[in-house]
């Protein structure tokens, strides 16, 4: 079972790090994929005008990207295949930006070209893959498990390229290697995949030494058939395919290292150069061959010169390395492109003529630039903020560390100005992303911790890693070495330890199971190498360990026996005795890594100042080590990985509330970015604490209604009366009234004093009803409950759509506008982890007219937000925030509708995450189902779905489920098969239902007459029934009209709009039900562990 | 420390001078010191011929294994750069006090990956740092820092590969080209492997004897190790096996010795090269472009 958190990244003013590593444009021009030296692909839209914008940022690599490939045929499914430095690879659907498949595997990949025959081989065709071992691998595209290789007889070593020759006249598809010792070798393709199949061994054709090293491309003439060229770092050569004999040798300028060519047309050559320059050659006979036939009686010997036509360089060459590559398309629209991916993240595009001709005076001709484009340029184009922007006083402040801590809502931000700020991370949201929030601006409670002079480079909360610190703890490390301890509450400084040994860069806790004298003791990992111990309720420093030559990557504790184990970049540990504070042993090799290994509670950490090695590393020595261990080739080497990646999720605390910020690190030294998360399912639970399901379906549905709805509005009622109590306490007040103030008495208090100003009336109902029972406490406070779900729907739902019905979600459901569309994400707990970038919702050439929607994740969804509205039932019983919303005052009436909208959405979410066969009961009758589930899952699953059914049942006196209710679970499971997108999923159903909502809300406005809660319910049911049916009617009608206009706008000739992809997706229906079904991992969902990748600590 | 805040514009100015003559000067003697090195680890690997000539087949090396503990085995290979092209293995069993004897074949060369992909790694390095040479000006000190990230890992890794020696399980072993390489074929009751440990050529040579069906041991096959002990149990073919005895023998390639501490020698360069540039990363945040 798959499970995704939504999130909303909240992007600062400057763009993180890409450092493109790899680039490919895909075989219908309109994205370009990059991957990063951090370890990220970026998606990039290509408009028809050859203009390029980022569209989202892909997570799942821990390490540098090598290479890109098409993974399957293009035009019928839009995947593309990344490798990493470390051996991971990761097949993604550059359309939706989902990851389709992900292997581990033992062996670094340098080139891979995608290979289908289709006539001859079943599947969806090989990757064909070289790199830092021998030989050629070959993969299965759709599973990424190595299927063979090929082997070579004759000196078999790394291939440091290939190229597939299709060649019509001898019918026969080769493969074309050059290794790096320079042995051009050829295998047969074509003939040979049945020998593949069968597992035996296919040795090369022919081979041929080419007399040079560094081999960087290799490529054959398809017009000729007969040219193939080879580029070299400092030459490149043209052979002749038909007997390997060489016609032209043309060696480099000084300085001036090739880097990749290809062939334009019949004779014409592109090469490019490793600084971003390429050069346009006619290849031209030379006439002596043609004429004059050899006077010694030799063969004919031809030789060819070139003639350079063109040249194109980049505006400023600032000797970054670049990586190129030349496209050249077939179909509409006929673009010849040459693209360049910069270390800088730049991509530059140059449109290549058809014919490309020199000058008239025959010299080179300078190609323009057609487009360049940055991340960054994304972020100066369209407004981001991050999210210190409205803390007073913190306009420009630079965050170089931050944390959250949930359990009081609070963001610690340490500054470059040494300062740090503590400010209540929902609010702080609040402000930046919601219309109204401005008004939030002036009145955003925070605090200023002041007491570093450099930068803060980072933060520890102990009181997060264990509940047995002091609440009021926090410890802060900068550049100069300084560590302080504060107390949060009162601001003060409890301590200032001074280390002397360069910036802190990282705070650690020991584990629970190690104490020194009962206490658990602090580690500060220094920039210098050096590793120091404080122990805070000493306030003393228990040993300063500074013998270590290379950065510290791993920090481990041995409790009984008092050792401090560090682990080394390059590879070596360190034992440290902690009482006494000396090296007991120092081992490298194979000995340190057995020590290493030996204990499991180690804390990886990303130590090194300039370059963060990244808990990802980390977190990949272990499972890397694991496949190798039946792998030929050993233990792949990771330590030294530190080129990886140098993005730093800051260490995540235990995944409890419903939201949490995640500070994502992307520079050196600052914090990039934060990224809200929201989990749907714990943020039903905590709002619904009486889930529909444990309602005993014995009892009488009269009784069971009422003792439903007693719950709710006692729960209700706390809920907002907390609310008033806290938002009128500011931060300072309610430190001063003790950090505990959350406790169920207090709050009971001010609920009952408060309460009886609001409505004496429903005071007593309630009290008459039912007991006031003390309330459960409940670990996150309730109104921060409230305000992230508002937060929530606020930023999922498309505005814009209406004006109207704008207007009536701010009224009804108290939520706030959106300034501006804010960058949407999923993470899943298969570790991967999409982002879209500011700006993302113009890259949809049809919306990009249409300036009044906001946030609409595709126009998808509209269609999708039709086809449920059109499906829900017509009898459908009111939804329980309306069924109460006659007798009880607004807001929990909002509070219901809320409850309600963010259960469907969980539900949907779920569905859309249903393994295949599961969903398939679907089809049969609900008993059949609940059977069925009860059998294949773990309880959560099986209350999620039934309380999806209950909410759908709701309100009927009938028990069995009506035809419509199942055909709105069949198509939210075709959804799913559709692969729609999650976020599209829940943004069409949150826009139906709210659409609907609303459109009940006003009629009853209208003629709205108070129903006493004593009366009798079925009678209310009856009343609510014959309402709904005929508001369903005007809704429907009024739906239609809306958005028939919407439709019309799309230009018919875009292959990307709705109808068209939503009908290749159902010709792709079988195989992505495959996709799917291998996709899950049977049994309990393993929660959250793309959390693991980015992080480090074994915590979360 | 001083602070940078404190810091006044001649003690920047002096600093900033001083980065400049970082990134212009020291950076370039220290990636030419270790050019030097590194060719000098290179040529270890490729081992010119024993004759002038600039081509032509590498110079054969004998190693002759052998272990304190016991003279059961005795093998006489021979290196010719990264591949074994004779080998000699000379088992002793006391049991019945026959004497084995097992040769390559004439037409064979057996490849040792671990010092082809070392040596491999070690050329990348020198590539990376003769793009970047004398002539070249670096601009950002984030732009050493990359280099040398660039440079380590392939260092690390070259030296990985020597340290670390695959992991085979039994029935890989028994399945790898290497039992096929010699000329009377190895009974079926014997496996052999070679590999790299550090600085050393191991032979390794497993007696294996089969277990019988009813046999009331515990099979449980044993997983991958570089070594496996006697009582290790495996799969092959129909059989359950068991290996009974162990030999290794061992010589050390003094080349691969020098090798290994210019890979030690190299990375601490590079180390200090990052240090040195994150020192000035305290003054001033620079921006990596």
């Amino acid at each position: 079972m798959r499970c995704s958190l939504q999130a909303v990244a909240l992007w600062g003013k400057k763009a993180p790090l890409h450092s493109i590593t790899a680039i490919m444009i895909t075989d219908d021009q309109q994205t370009i994929v990059t991957g990063s030296q951090e370890g990220q692909l970026c998606l990039w839209n290509l408009s028809p005008e050859l203009k390029i914008s980022a569209k989202e940022l892909l997570f799942g690599h821990s390490a540098s990207v090598t290479c890109l490939a098409k993974a399957r045929d293009f035009s019928k499914q839009p995947y593309v295949v990344s490798a990493a430095e470390n051996g991971e690879m990761c097949v993604w659907n550059v359309t939706n930006g989902q990851r389709v498949e992900k292997a581990m595997l033992p062996y670094r990949h340098t080139a891979i070209c995608y290979y289908h025959c289709s006539f001859r081989m079943t599947g969806e065709g090989w990757l064909l893959c070289c790199g830092e071992y021998q030989d050629v691998l070959i993969i299965d595209a759709k599973s990424l498990a190595v299927i063979h290789t090929f082997i070579s007889s004759q000196s078999p070593d790394w291939i440091n390229c290939l190229c597939i020759v299709h060649s019509m006249r001898i019918q026969e598809d080769s493969l074309l290697v050059v290794s790096v010792a320079g042995e051009l070798k050829v295998w047969d393709l074509s003939s040979s995949i049945n020998s593949i199949q069968e597992k035996q061994d296919v040795y090369e054709k022919e081979s041929k030494f080419l007399d040079s090293l560094n081999c960087r491309a290799i490529r054959f003439c398809t017009y000729t058939e007969r040219l193939l060229l080879v580029v070299f770092s400092k030459c490149w050569k043209v052979y002749d395919y038909c007997d390997f004999s060489l016609l032209r040798t043309e060696v480099s300028r000084s300085g001036q290292f090739f880097a990749g060519g290809e062939v334009l047309a019949a004779h014409r050559i592109i090469i490019w150069t490793e600084d971003g320059h390429s050069f346009i050659y006619q290849l031209l006979n030379s006439g002596l061959s043609k004429s004059i036939y050899p006077a010694d009686g030799r063969v004919l010997k031809e030789t060819i010169y070139p003639h350079l036509l063109c040249s194109t360089s980049v505006q400023e060459n600032k000797g970054l390395s670049f990586v190129m590559g030349y496209m050249n398309e077939r179909k509409e629209p006929f673009y010849k492109i040459l693209f360049s991916g910069e270390v800088s993240g730049r991509i530059t595009l140059w449109h290549i003529p058809d014919v490309p001709v020199s000058k008239f005076d025959g010299s080179p001709r300078e190609i323009p630039i057609t487009d360049t484009w940055t991340l960054q340029d994304n972020f100066d184009k369209h407004h981001t903020m991050s999210i210190i922007d409205h803390v007073p006083g913190a306009g420009t402040v630079v965050v170089t560390s931050s944390e959250y801590v949930s359990s009081l809502d609070k963001l610690i931000c340490g500054c470059e100005d040494g300062t740090i700020l503590i400010t209540q991370a929902l609010n702080a949201a609040k402000a930046g992303l919601l219309e109204g929030g401005s008004l939030l601006k002036d009145s955003l409670p925070h605090k200023v911790l002041k007491g570093h002079h450099q930068s803060v480079t980072s933060l520890l909360y102990p009181h997060g890693l264990s509940s047995k610190l002091d609440q009021s703890w926090l410890l802060s490390g900068d550049q100069d070495s300084r560590v302080i301890l504060w107390n949060i509450f009162t601001e003060e400084v409890l301590h200032k330890f001074f280390l002397e040994a360069g910036p802190v860069t990282s705070l650690l806790m020991s584990p629970e199971n190690f104490r020194l004298r009962s206490d658990q003791v602090i580690c500060c990992v220094c920039s210098d190498h050096s590793v120091a111990l404080l122990h805070l309720e000493g306030k003393r420093c228990l040993l300063h360990a500074r013998k270590h030559l290379f950065p510290v990557r791993m920090i481990k504790w041995h409790p009984v026996e008092n050792f401090l184990i560090v682990g080394c970049a390059d590879d070596s540990a360190y034992i440290w005795e902690i009482e006494t504070g000396t090296l007991e042993r120092h081992e490298t090799g194979e000995r340190a890594r057995i020590i290493l290994n030996c204990c499991d509670d180690s804390q990886p950490l990303k130590p090194e100042f300039a370059l963060p090695v990244t808990s990802e590393t980390h977190k990949h020595k272990s499972v890397e080590q694991r496949p190798s261990s039946s792998c030929q080739f050993g233990p792949i080497p990771c330590p030294g990985l530190q080129v990886e990646s140098s993005w730093k999720v800051a260490d995540v605390k235990p995944f409890s509330g419903p939201f949490n910020v995640l500070p994502v690190k992307t520079r050196w030294s600052d914090i990039g970015f934060h990224i809200l998360l929201f989990d749907l399912e714990n943020l039903v639970e905590l709002l619904l604490p009486t889930p529909v399901c444990d309602v005993d379906p014995s009892n009488s549905f009269y009784g069971s209604e009422i003792l439903r709805r007693a719950k709710s509005t006692v729960e209700k009622k706390t809920l907002t009366l907390k609310r008033n109590k806290t938002a009128s306490g500011s931060l300072s007040a309610e430190a001063q009234a003790k950090p505990v103030s959350e406790n169920p008495a207090q709050g009971e208090n001010t609920a009952k004093s408060l309460g009886d100003n609001e409505g004496i009336k429903r005071q007593k109902k309630i009290k008459n009803s039912k007991k006031m029972h003390p309330k459960p406490s409940r670990k996150v406070d309730a109104n921060v409950t409230i305000d992230t779900a508002k937060l929530f729907l606020s930023c999922f739902l498309p505005w814009g759509v209406d004006k109207e019905f704008d207007n009536l979600c701010i009224k009804h459901l108290d939520i706030l506008k959106l300034q501006g569309s804010v960058s949407l994400g999923l993470a899943s707990n298969e570790d991967h982890f999409s982002l879209m970038l500011p700006g993302w919702d113009l890259c949809n050439a049809e919306m990009k007219k249409d300036y009044s929607k906001v946030n609409l994740f595709s126009k998808k969804v509209l269609d999708l937000s039709n086809k449920y509205t059109s499906t829900l039932p017509n009898q459908v019983g009111m939804p329980r925030g309306l069924e109460n919303n006659c007798d009880s005052s607004q807001e929990s009436n909002t509070l219901n509708t809320i409850v309600y909208l963010l259960n469907r959405l969980f539900a949907v979410n779920k569905l859309v995450n249903t393994p295949l066969e599961l969903a398939c009961g679907i089809d049969r009758s609900f008993k059949m189902e609940s059977v069925h589930n009860k059998a294949r899952i773990p309880g959560n699953e099986i209350s999620n779905i039934s309380s999806f059914y209950g909410y759908l049942r709701n309100g009927k006196s009938e028990s069995h489920i009506p035809e419509a209710d199942i055909s709105l679970l069949k198509l939210i499971s075709c959804w799913r098969d559709q692969s729609v997108q999650v976020t599209e999923a829940i943004q069409a159903v949150l826009l139906a239902e709210v659409q609907q909502h609303m459109k009940t809300l006003s009629k009853r406005v209208g003629n709205s007459q108070p129903v006493s809660m004593t009366e009798d319910v079925h009678c209310e049911m009856r009343q609510i029934l014959q309402e709904t049916e005929w508001t369903r009617e005007e809704v429907e009608l009024h739906c239609t009209t809306d958005t028939l206009p919407l439709q019309t706008p799309v230009s018919p000739v875009k292959h990307d709009s709705d109808s068209n992809s939503a009908k290749f997706q159902d010709t792709e229906d079988m195989p992505d039900r495959c996709v799917l079904e291998e996709s899950e991992s049977p049994g309990k969902p393993r929660h959250h562990s793309w959390i693991a990748k980015v992080c480090s600590c074994k915590l979360c | 420390m001083a602070t940078a805040m404190a810091a006044t514009a001649a003690e920047r100015a002096v600093l900033e001078e001083e980065f400049r003559w970082l990134l212009h000067d020291e950076v370039h003697a220290v990636l030419r010191q270790l050019q030097d090195i590194l060719k000098e680890a290179s040529l270890r690997f490729t081992l010119p011929c024993s004759g002038t000539g600039t081509e032509g087949p590498a110079k054969q090396e004998n190693f002759i294994l052998g272990s304190c503990s016991t003279d059961q085995v005795k093998g006489v290979l021979t290196l010719q750069g990264d591949a074994l092209s004779q080998a000699d293995v000379n088992l002793k069993i006391p049991r019945n006090n026959q004497l084995l004897h097992f040769a390559f074949r004439e037409d064979k060369q057996w490849k040792l990956q671990q010092i082809q992909d070392a040596r491999n790694h070690v050329s990348q390095a020198i590539y990376l740092l003769a793009n970047r040479d004398e002539s070249y000006q670096f601009r950002t000190g984030a732009e050493v820092l990359k280099l040398m990230d660039a440079v380590m890992l392939q260092l690390t890794r070259a030296r990985n590969r020597l340290t670390t020696p695959a992991t085979l399980t039994l029935p890989e072993i028994a399945a790898s080209g290497l039992t096929r390489m010699f000329a009377p074929a190895l009974p079926s009751d014997l496996l052999v492997n070679v590999y790299i440990n550090l600085n050393k050529l191991c032979l390794t040579v497993y007696q294996l004897h089969a277990l019988q069906p009813n046999s009331t041991k515990n099979f449980r096959p044993a997983g991958g190790a570089v070594l496996h002990s006697p009582g290790a149990m495996f799969e092959w073919g129909s059989q359950r096996l068991e290996v009974s005895h162990v030999h290794k023998v061992e010589c050390v390639i003094p080349w691969l010795n020098d090798a290994l501490v210019f890979f030690t020698v190299s990375l601490q360069l590079c180390q200090q090269l990052k240090d040195k540039i994150s020192v000035f990363s305290s003054y001033w945040s620079y921006r990596p472009f």
